[in-house]
C-alpha cells in the first residue's frame, strides 16, 4: 500500500472520517473520482498529474454530506477551492479532513484552515501559459473580433450545463437559469442564450473562481469558457488585489466596498 | 449476389425485406462518391475534425473535411432527426383577436449522414420505434424520411466501447441504409435498404460476392452477458449499490445530450403573447428539476434517484416498453462524462448476483 | 384545427370565468372553430394541455362530462408560472388546448354497481367529469356517495354544483372541513375526510371506488377502502405528475415504465402497488 493509502485507513480506523472522496483507476483506464467508505477500500486510491478533476464539487452533494465526517484528497485545484469555499462559509455543516501529496511525495493531513491556507499560499500557481497566451490572443483583438469569437464559440453550446455542474462556486440551491418567474435565461440552447448563460455565469463567478479550469476542461463541446472567468480574475486583481482560493478571510470583490477604491476605470 | 436480410429497419413496421445488395467501392472513389452526394442537392452531415482534437458531427462542403481517423464522435447524429431545437410552431395574434398557428416543414432538407458507426445507426431502429409506433410524432417522421444513413464499421474500438454487450459489433448493419467496412483499398459495401439503393452509382460501385468482415473488424471484449443483465434487472431497483454508482454524477445532462438515444425534451414558448414560437428542446433526467412539480414535490428526491432512472430506463424499461434495449454500447456517456461515471460498470455492480 | 401533428393546439375562448376559491378558477371554454367543438370528445379521466401562448402550457383534467357538448371546463390553482398567466386572463381571452389525452375511467364496467367517490381540496375537479358523467345517465348506477373536504368552507370548489347534488336526492353527500375551518351556519360535517369515512363506512358489496387527492388522502384513504374490503382493482385513482408533451415521448411523468400522461393517468390501487414509488 502507497503512503497514500496507509494514510487513509488510519483514518476511517481511528473514526476520524466515514467517507473519503478521493482518485482511482477505471476501467477506461483514467483515474476518476471515487468515494471509500471503508479501511479496506483505501487501496483503491491512487495520485497521479492526471488526477485533474476538483473534487471540491462534492462537498455540496447531500449524499456525501450525510457522512459528515469527510475526508478530501486534494490536489491544487481542489485545495484552492475548499480555502475559497472556507472564505464564503460553506462549510457549516460538516467535518473535513483535507489530505495532500506534496512536491517531495510525502502525505500531508491538514491539521486545520490555517495549516491548508500557508500551504496554499506557499505553492499557489499562476495560470497556465497555455491559457496565458490565449488570454493575451483574445486581448489583442478588437471588441468586435471578440465578439464574434465567443459568438462563434457558442453556437456549439447544447446548454448540457457540464460546466456548472463541475464547478465547486457553482453551488445555489436554485440556479437563475432555474427560475422560470421570470425566465431570465432561456432554456433551448440557441446562440444568443448561450451568450447570456455563459456572461451570466462569468458575473458570478467573478473574483471567485479559482481557475481550476475544469469548465473549460469538460466542456464537451470544446469551448474555452474557464478563459471567461480567467480574465475577470486578472481584472479584479488589478483593480482590487483580490485572488480568490488565495485566502479563507478573502473578501468577496463585488460585494465589498472601501473608501480608497480604485476608481481609475470610470471614465 | 443478393442477401434476403430480416432486420428492424423501418418506420416503426418491423422486418425489413430489401434483399441485401453486395458492391465494391475502391477507396480512390470515396470523394467521388461523397463529393456526387454534395453535388446532387443534398446536405450531408460528416465526422469533422475541431481545434479540440475531438471530432463532432457537421454540416461538410466536400470530402476534405471528413475526418476517418478516430474511434467515436462526441456527440451522436440524432439532432438530424431530433434536433436540440426545434420549432414546433409559430404564433401570431391578429387584428380581430383570433391566433395564427403556423408550422411549416416543407423545407427540411434531403440529407445523408455519413460516417455513423454500426452502434449509431442501430440507435435510430430505436428512435424509430420510440417516436413512431405509439402517437407518431410528426417532426421524427419528416425528418427521418428524408434522412439517408451510411455507416462505416470499426476497425478500431477503446476502453469505452461496448457494442458487443449489447447484441450488436462493430460490423454490425442494424438500422443503416448502406454500410462500408474498409477492406485495404476498397470497401466492401452493403446495400440495406432502398433508400441506400437509389445513391448507388453504378459508375462506382460493382457487384461483388459476399465477403467475411470479421479480420477487418475491431475486437471488444464482452463486457457482461445482456441477457443476464435483462434478468438481473427485474430486482435492481431495491439495490443498496445505486447510492455508491451515483455518488460521482453532477447532475448534468452531457450524457444524455451526447446519447443517440435519449429523447427526453422540454416544452418552452419564448416569445410574446402577441407572436412568437413554441419550441422544444433536449432536457435529461438527470437535472435536478426534471420531475419537480410546480408544488415543489419532487418524486426523484435525490440524484442517486436520477441516476437510476436512466439507468433503469436504458435496460429495463425500454425493453418493457418497446422490447429494445436502448443502450448501443456507443461509450459517448462514459467518455464525456465529467465524473467519468461509466454505464457498464454501474450496470454489472447493482445487478451483482 | 387538429391534424395529425400532436403539438398543434386548439385555441378557445374564455366563455366563462368563476373564481370557485382564493386562489382557484373555472374557466368554461368554447372552441374558437365551430368544427373543433363537433369534432372533440372525450371520456371521463382524460385530461388536456391549456396553455397561454408565450407563458407555456399546464396540464389539468377535462372539469366537465362529454355527455354537456358545446363546450368543455377546466379548474385549477394558481400554482406556477403558466397557472399564474391563466389565471391572470379574462373572458373572451384566447388559450390554446392539446387533448384529449390518456386513458379513461372504465365506466361503461360500473353499471348496475354502486360508485364510492372520496377526493379532497382542488382534487374534486378531475372526479366532478365523472360524477357529472354518472348523473347524467343516474339509472345505470346503483347508489352514489361522494366524500369530500377542504381546509375550510371557503376553499370548497364547485360550491353551487355541491348544493345540486344535495338537492338531486339521489346522490349521498359527506361534506366535510378541517376542524377549524367551519363557519357560524356551516351543515356539513367537520373533520378530516378519512375520519368522516371512518365514521360513515362505504359498503365494498358490488361497488367500486374512486379517490383522488393529495398524497395524504391516498395514504390514509387507500387502506380504509382496502378494510372495508374494496379488492385492488376495484379502487381507481387518477394520478399526477409533471408533464409537458402529453403524449408519452418528452419523458418527464414516467414511473418506472409507466407513462402517468399515456398509460394512465387512470390506474387502479392494484397498478400503483406495482410502481415504484416515484409520483
Amino acid at each position: 500500500m502507497t503512503k497514500l493509502q496507509n494514510k487513509v485507513a488510519e483514518l476511517f480506523e481511528n473514526g476520524t472520517i466515514n467517507l473519503m472522496i478521493g482518485f482511482k483507476n477505471a476501467l477506461t483506464n483514467q483515474p476518476v473520482p471515487c468515494f471509500i467508505e471503508n479501511a479496506s477500500q483505501a487501496e483503491l486510491l491512487i495520485y497521479t498529474p492526471e488526477c485533474k478533476n476538483n473534487l471540491a464539487v462534492y462537498l455540496h452533494k447531500p449524499e456525501v454530506k450525510q457522512s459528515k465526517k469527510i475526508g478530501i484528497f486534494g490536489n491544487m485545484a481542489t485545495l484552492r477551492s475548499i480555502v475559497q469555499l472556507t472564505s464564503e462559509n460553506q462549510f457549516w455543516d460538516i467535518e473535513k479532513t483535507i489530505l495532500t501529496i506534496d512536491a517531495n511525495d510525502e502525505v500531508i493531513v491538514f491539521a486545520n484552515m490555517e495549516e491548508l491556507e500557508t500551504y496554499v499560499q506557499e505553492n499557489f500557481p499562476d495560470i497556465s501559459e497555455e491559457d496565458l497566451k490565449l488570454l493575451a490572443y483574445l486581448d489583442s483583438l478588437t471588441r468586435e473580433e471578440r465578439w464574434n469569437y465567443w459568438t462563434e464559440q457558442f453556437t456549439a453550446c447544447i446548454k448540457c450545463y457540464a460546466c456548472r455542474a463541475v464547478c465547486p462556486m457553482c453551488y445555489c440551491s436554485q440556479c437563475t437559469v432555474e427560475c422560470n418567474q421570470p425566465q431570465w435565461v432561456k432554456v433551448s440552447s440557441k446562440t444568443s442564450g448561450n451568450m447570456e448563460w455563459h456572461t451570466i455565469r462569468a458575473m458570478h463567478l467573478a473574483g471567485r473562481c479559482v481557475n481550476c479550469g475544469e469548465c473549460g476542461r469538460t466542456c464537451p463541446a470544446g469551448i474555452p469558457i474557464h478563459l471567461l472567468t480567467a480574465r475577470m480574475n486578472q481584472d479584479l486583481f488589478k483593480e482590487f488585489g483580490t485572488r480568490p482560493g488565495f485566502s479563507t478571510k478573502g473578501e468577496y470583490a463585488l460585494n465589498t466596498f472601501k473608501v480608497d477604491d480604485k476608481e481609475g476605470f470610470i471614465k | 449476389m443478393t442477401k434476403k436480410v430480416l432486420s428492424n429497419n423501418l418506420s416503426g413496421n418491423g422486418i425489413n425485406t430489401f434483399p441485401m445488395e453486395l458492391k465494391i467501392l475502391t477507396s480512390a472513389n470515396i470523394p467521388t462518391f461523397f463529393n456526387n452526394l454534395l453535388q446532387s442537392g443534398k446536405v450531408v452531415v460528416a465526422p469533422v475534425l475541431k481545434k479540440n482534437g475531438k471530432v463532432y458531427f457537421e454540416s461538410v462542403e466536400s470530402y476534405d473535411q471528413v475526418s476517418t481517423d478516430y474511434i467515436q464522435t462526441v456527440f451522436s447524429a440524432k439532432s438530424v432527426v431530433f434536433p436540440k431545437v426545434e420549432e414546433l410552431f409559430s404564433y401570431t395574434k391578429k387584428e380581430d383577436g383570433s391566433v395564427e398557428i403556423t408550422n411549416d416543414m416543407s423545407n427540411v432538407p434531403e440529407t445523408v449522414i455519413w460516417g455513423l458507426r454500426p452502434c449509431d445507426s442501430s440507435a435510430f431502429n430505436y428512435l424509430t420505434e420510440f417516436f413512431l409506433k405509439e402517437n407518431p410524432d410528426s417532426y421524427y417522421k419528416t425528418r427521418k424520411e428524408r434522412t439517408t444513413l451510411i455507416s462505416v464499421s470499426c476497425a478500431k474500438a477503446d476502453d469505452a466501447c461496448f457494442c458487443t454487450s449489447v447484441g450488436l459489433n462493430p460490423g454490425s448493419t442494424e438500422g443503416c441504409d448502406i454500410l462500408l467496412t474498409a477492406m485495404g483499398d476498397f470497401f466492401y459495401t452493403e446495400v440495406m435498404t432502398e433508400k441506400g439503393k437509389a445513391l448507388i452509382d453504378a459508375k462506382l460501385f460493382t457487384d461483388t460476392e459476399e465477403k467475411s468482415k470479421e479480420e477487418f473488424l475491431a475486437k471488444i471484449n464482452i463486457k457482461f452477458s445482456i441477457d443476464e443483465v435483462k434478468e438481473r434487472i427485474q430486482n435492481a431497483y431495491e439495490s443498496s449499490e445505486w447510492k455508491h454508482e451515483s455518488m460521482g454524477c453532477l447532475s448534468c445532462g452531457a450524457c444524455a445530450f451526447s446519447c443517440p438515444t435519449c429523447t427526453c425534451f422540454d416544452i418552452q414558448d419564448e416569445g410574446t403573447t402577441e407572436n412568437g414560437k413554441r419550441l422544444r428542446c433536449w432536457d435529461a433526467c438527470g437535472f435536478g428539476q426534471f420531475t419537480q412539480h410546480a408544488s415543489g414535490h419532487n418524486p426523484k428526491t435525490n440524484q442517486t434517484a436520477r441516476r437510476r432512472q436512466r439507468l433503469l430506463h436504458k435496460f429495463k424499461y425500454s425493453v418493457e416498453n418497446l422490447g429494445i434495449v436502448s443502450c448501443v454500447g456507443c461509450g459517448r456517456c462514459i467518455r464525456i462524462c465529467p465524473a467519468h461515471l461509466n454505464i457498464f460498470e454501474n450496470i454489472l455492480n447493482v445487478t451483482k448476483a | 384545427m387538429i391534424t395529425e401533428n400532436q403539438y398543434i393546439p386548439y385555441t378557445m375562448r374564455i366563455a366563462k370565468k368563476t373564481i370557485e376559491a382564493p386562489n382557484i378558477q373555472t374557466y368554461r371554454l368554447e372552441f374558437t372553430n365551430p368544427e373543433d367543438s363537433k369534432n372533440f370528445t372525450f371520456k371521463a379521466g382524460q385530461f388536456a394541455e391549456y396553455g397561454v401562448l408565450g407563458e407555456g402550457e399546464s396540464t389539468f383534467c377535462i372539469a366537465s362530462p362529454d355527455t354537456r357538448r358545446g363546450y368543455i371546463e377546466c379548474t385549477f390553482r394558481t400554482t406556477g408560472r403558466v397557472t399564474k398567466a391563466l389565471a391572470n386572463c379574462e373572458e373572451e381571452d384566447i388559450i390554446t388546448l392539446r387533448g384529449p389525452y390518456g386513458n379513461t375511467f372504465p365506466i361503461e364496467d360500473w353499471y348496475g354497481k354502486n360508485v364510492v367517490f372520496i377526493t379532497g381540496g382542488i382534487a374534486l375537479p378531475p372526479l366532478r367529469c365523472v360524477i357529472d358523467t354518472l348523473l347524467d345517465q343516474r339509472e345505470k348506477f346503483g347508489e352514489i356517495s361522494v366524500y369530500y373536504g377542504a381546509k375550510s368552507v371557503e376553499d370548497l370548489t364547485y360550491k353551487a354544483e355541491l348544493e345540486e347534488w344535495a338537492n338531486r336526492g339521489d346522490v349521498k353527500l359527506f361534506i366535510t372541513v378541517d376542524p377549524g375551518g367551519e363557519t357560524p351556519d356551516w351543515k356539513g360535517y367537520v373533520g378530516f375526510v378519512p375520519t368522516i369515512i371512518e365514521q360513515n363506512l362505504p359498503k365494498s358489496d358490488n361497488a367500486v371506488a374512486v379517490i383522488a387527492g393529495p398524497p395524504i388522502l391516498i395514504k390514509l384513504g387507500m387502506p380504509i377502502l382496502s378494510k372495508c374490503g374494496f379488492p385492488n382493482d376495484q379502487i381507481f385513482t387518477t394520478l399526477e405528475n409533471r408533464m409537458k408533451c402529453g403524449v408519452g415521448k418528452c419523458g418527464h411523468c414516467t414511473v418506472g415504465k409507466t407513462y402517468v400522461c399515456k398509460d394512465g393517468p387512470v390506474f387502479t390501487y392494484e397498478e400503483i402497488l406495482a410502481m415504484p414509488l416515484e409520483y
